[in-house]
């Protein structure tokens, strides 16, 4: 029992970063249609441009925040040009292929700036101040402090991005975005900064998850291609475009490797997920958490 | 018309970026030898660092005047570890540009591939990291053209399972492995040696390369109180083993397969590297002192310590280049000659002191590996 | 009549090439050829049909591996191979149809990735049967006889190049015919319209899963032919690198043109051999070219050409 909650716990943990990364592409996905192929880099930039900021540039964990988020604003504004702006009114195999060739440039051009090395974010936890007096045993589960900081992360953001859609004028838009993308033009919603906006959000989100894992895992160059995979398996299993499915089934995949590594074997965690993705797309297109309704 | 009018503009391209070449080769034209690695694709991690051996190599013979009195100019191609390609490039170089041997590759099954076809060029080979037995197995007993100046991953897959039960004296191992080809037959080595030397397996299991949470697959492992644990594969890979493992208290011997002994290993598994142990063909702080030197040399230039792979990579192409010299001619038939032979004095900087090129019947150089411990964050060997 | 004569005559040119080129140009050709046949095929499937797929490296792969395992289990020949590839890999493209059968655009694309990365991890993992990561190395195809007279043996780059371009002519024969049959139409009302051509009572289903077994069967093929001319079989031939270099030369050519996928197969894989030093940013190259041919000329340099041409 006590292994079966540890395992858990590690779930919850990898399944955290699986909702940061998944939530900002459900939501490209949901407002602009967009499949975003190159979302695992956005994540890697946001593990290289942490270490920039913390290693190099030698701030604090606020400012290197703020580092990333800039970088990530940038990287969002400029994906949203070659992704959504040139490719309105495509069919949606031309996002898919141009963020994928988007995806391919941007992990070359980081191994031939960065070299194939792995880098790590040197995080000391004992100076930042609400996280060192957290207990790292809950009974008989142990989780390191760089650990219980991801979940933590993961609902505080999760939680402003629900304040934020739900409240906001500007989360109206992306809503409304959503529904009908002509009707919310014609109620004076200025559609291309919604885009821009979406995909600002969405690079944050990945970029956030990138520089809280680099600091317990790695960051190299082709590290977004799996967490990219990991994403988009969690984005159909809580229903395309649905935010709400994206956050529980990013805890469910994250619990089910857990599982697979301890009770089956660690050889079997990442086609666990594949074959989950395909009986999910047999036999409920929808998604686990969505509702059967046919879009035309 | 399309694609003609873009060949010639490549040529027009070709020609100018060449240019300043030709105008230094009037002086004494470059001796061009031949490269190939792995640069892009999966296997590039690798294939970036053995090359910086093969340039380092070529730099030093450079410095002392070339080969012949010509300067050496290495071609380099990319073949992706992909086999398709790797014959392809094995064919450029020895046609296009007429080198007398090449240096390659790193996967053993494009090694395998391409060695076929530049010996029936009647061009030597020399491995550029590929470690499988199946390259030189497949090599006419006595008449070798595909060398590799190291023993084969059998061997350090040997000598590892050895120290874990005599040096260590561990006999409960729990083998975990990446699932390359590298991580996979070292560990199925490791775990076929334990068994006759006197231990046990009491666990085996893998990962895929790159993967980044193995919390529940340590726990796991923890449960079943492992005496030595075996890890194969890259080296960012068991730092972050090593370091999961720490954190959930898993204790054990950890012993690791020779790409994970660098300072990046060191820097990236942080305090949880004390005691690790890895059986090693080449390291800086090696007891080889034509190695030492070399390892000395390269922090010089490169400003990181030298590591298996340069060094494998600097190994085969100075003991190439000396064949070469001692063939008196840029003729790959009579380099093949001389290495199969005529290079037993020639040291090499991987293996202990005094290690050769003495190439055996089947074109491969046995010596022990190192096992290495790692102590207040630096390697030693004397542990 | 004259596109039948120019393609005559380009095949009458590749057949006397390797007597005026090295080893070295023959097998940079014998390579284009293999990117043509996969190009093709994913165009029948892509560029026809409209179903994407990032799986051409593992039928690809599933090819070549049925050749190695049956000459290593049985001792069968080439000419066996051929049909066997094609065969086993056909099968694998149906089941890869079923969910194509339910799902559009991005679900089938993420499946497809599903399936690459699940073919290629069983022939890189099950070692018993397909020997792992080193792959399984393959004894000469040996000489081809008819009636006990030996016509010429099989081993040297020329006799494996005939062969490819034979097979090659051969599968761009079929492709061109299913094309402009009747099912090649209904494949092309099912990319226009799926819902219309339903309703005007076209078996969708039908269609569907023919494109798919074509388009595995096609890389089937060229599977087959690479491990016989390689003497062999690595799993690292067959990921979803290789994939992608296949969509980017049909895009870059021009999807549903026919002559666009073979323009973009012999432009892309001999670009690496142009670009000499510069070959480590071949991928970054790759990555730029997409972006730039989906985003500025979506219906490919063919389908652009003939647009300006037409008009």
């Amino acid at each position: 029992m006590d292994l079966f909650l540890q395992y858990l716990a590690n779930g919850v943990v990898i399944g955290s970063t699986y909702v940061l990364v998944a939530v900002g592409l459900t939501l490209i996905f949901g407002i602009l249609g967009v499949v975003n192929f190159a979302h695992g880099e956005f994540y890697m930039i946001g593990g290289y441009a942490g270490i920039f900021a913390i290693t190099v540039l030698g701030l604090p964990v606020l400012p290197a925040v703020a580092v990333v988020l800039a970088t990530a604003a940038v990287v969002g504004i400029a994906a949203e040009a070659i992704l959504h702006k040139p490719m309105k009114n495509r069919d949606a195999t031309s996002s898919i292929i141009s963020s994928f060739g988007l995806a391919v440039a941007l992990q070359n051009a980081t191994l031939i700036v960065m070299g194939p090395q792995p880098q790590r974010l040197n995080l000391d936890v004992s100076k930042i101040p609400v996280l060192s007096s957290l207990p790292t045993d809950f009974g008989p589960v142990f989780l390191p402090q760089q650990r219980t900081l991801i979940p933590l992360t993961m609902v505080l953001l999760i939680a402003i991005l629900y304040v934020v859609l739900r409240y906001t004028w500007t989360g109206r838009s992306l809503r409304a975005m959503a529904q009908h993308a002509t009707v919310a033009r014609l109620c004076g919603v200025r559609v291309e900064r919604v885009a821009v906006v979406t995909f600002m959000v969405g690079a944050a989100l990945a970029g956030i998850a990138g520089m809280l894992m680099s600091s317990i895992f790695l960051v190299y160059p082709i590290v977004g291609n799996m967490i990219a995979l990991k994403a988009f398996t969690v984005v159909i299993l809580g229903g395309m475009g649905n935010v709400a499915g994206a956050a529980a089934a990013g805890l469910l995949l994250g619990i089910t490797e857990s599982l697979t590594s301890g009770y089956i074997a660690n050889s079997m965690r990442d086609i666990v997920g594949f074959v989950f993705v395909i009986l999910v797309l047999l036999f409920r297109p929808q998604g686990l958490f969505g509702k059967a309704v046919d879009r035309s | 018309m399309a694609a003609l009018s873009r060949r010639h503009m490549l040529s027009i391209l070709g020609a100018s970026v060449a240019a300043p070449a030709i105008v230094r080769a009037q002086s004494s034209e470059p001796l061009k030898i031949g490269g190939m690695l792995p640069l892009s694709g999966p296997a590039s991690i690798e294939g970036r660092q053995i090359i910086l051996g093969l340039q380092f190599a070529v730099e030093e013979i450079n410095a002392k005047g070339g080969v012949f009195g010509r300067r050496i100019e290495l071609v380099m191609e990319d073949d992706e570890s992909n086999s398709t390609k790797g014959v392809t490039a094995v064919r450029r170089l020895i046609e296009r540009e007429k080198v007398p041997f090449i240096v390659g590759t790193y996967a053993t099954g494009v090694a395998a591939a391409a060695s076929k076809v530049s010996a029936e060029y009647k061009i030597p080979m020399l491995s550029g990291g590929s470690t499988g037995a199946l390259a030189t197995d497949q090599n006419t007993p006595g008449d070798p053209w595909f060398f590799r100046s190291w023993p084969d991953s059998n061997a350090q897959g040997e000598d590892t399972a050895k120290a874990i039960v005599e040096k260590f004296k561990k006999t409960k191992v729990a083998i975990i492995h990446d699932n390359t080809n590298y991580g996979v037959t070292l560990a199925e080595q490791v775990t076929r040696v334990v068994g006759t030397a006197g231990g046990s397996i009491v666990s085996r299991d893998s990962y895929n390369a790159g993967e980044q949470d193995f919390s529940s697959m340590l726990t796991k492992l923890r449960t079943q109180r492992p005496e030595a644990v075996y890890i194969g594969g890259w080296a960012g890979d068991g730092a972050n083993i090593l370091r999961q493992a720490a954190e959930i208290g898993l204790r054990a011997q950890f012993v690791g397969s020779g790409s994970m002994l660098s300072d990046d290993f060191i820097r990236l598994a942080g305090p949880a590297s004390e005691g690790f142990a890895v059986a090693s063909l080449y390291e800086a702080s090696t007891p080889n002192p034509v190695g030492k030197a070399f390892g000395e040399r390269f922090r010089a230039k490169h400003n990181q310590d030298a590591n298996t792979f340069s060094s494998l990579g600097f190994d085969s192409t100075t003991i190439a280049l000396e064949a070469m010299r001692r063939a008196g001619k840029p003729d790959g038939a009579e380099i093949q000659k001389v290495l199969k032979s005529g290079m037993k004095d020639f040291p090499i900087v991987q293996g202990p002191a005094g290690t050769t090129a003495s190439f055996n019947a089947k074109g491969s150089v046995d010596f022990p590996n190192f096992i290495a411990v790692i102590k207040d964050g630096k390697r030693r060997l004397d542990i | 009549m004259k596109t039948l004569l120019a393609a005559i005559a380009a095949v009458a040119l590749l057949a006397v090439a390797p007597f005026g080129l090295g080893g070295y140009e023959t097998n940079v050709l014998m390579m284009v050829l293999f990117f043509v046949i996969l190009a093709v095929g994913l165009d029948l499937v892509s560029g026809y049909c409209g179903q994407f797929s990032f799986a051409t490296g593992a039928f690809y792969g599933v090819g070549a591996y049925t050749a190695a395992i049956m000459s290593r289990d049985l001792g069968t020949s080439i000419w066996l191979h051929l049909p066997a590839g094609a065969v086993v890999a056909g099968l694998f493209g149906l089941l890869l149809g079923i969910p194509a059968l339910r799902l559009k655009g991005h679900f089938l694309a993420i499946v497809t990735i599903a399936f690459q990365t699940i073919v290629y991890l069983v022939i890189s993992q099950w070692t018993s049967f397909t020997g792992g990561q080193v792959g399984l190395t393959m004894p000469n195809a040996g000489p081809v006889r008819i009636f006990g007279v030996t016509l010429f043996e099989f081993g040297s780059l020329r006799s494996y190049y005939w062969l490819t371009l034979a097979m090659t002519v051969i599968c761009l024969i079929v492709a061109w015919r299913l094309i402009h049959s009747r099912l090649g139409r209904e494949w092309v009302a099912i990319r226009d319209d799926e819902t219309l051509a339903g309703a005007v009572g076209l078996d969708t289903t039908r269609g569907k899963l023919t494109a798919f077994v074509a388009y595995a069967a096609l890389a089937g093929v060229a599977g087959v032919l690479t491990a016989h001319s390689l003497r062999g079989v690595t799993p690292d031939d067959f990921t979803i690198w290789i994939s992608a270099t296949v969509v980017a030369m049909m895009v870059v050519g021009g999807r549903g043109t026919f002559v666009g996928p073979i323009i973009g197969a012999a432009f892309l894989a001999t670009l690496p051999e142009f670009l000499g030093k510069f070959a480590e940013y071949k991928m970054l190259i790759y990555g730029v070219l997409l972006v730039l041919a989906i985003t500025l000329v979506p219906e490919g340099v063919v389908g652009r050409w003939r647009a300006r041409t037409s008009r």
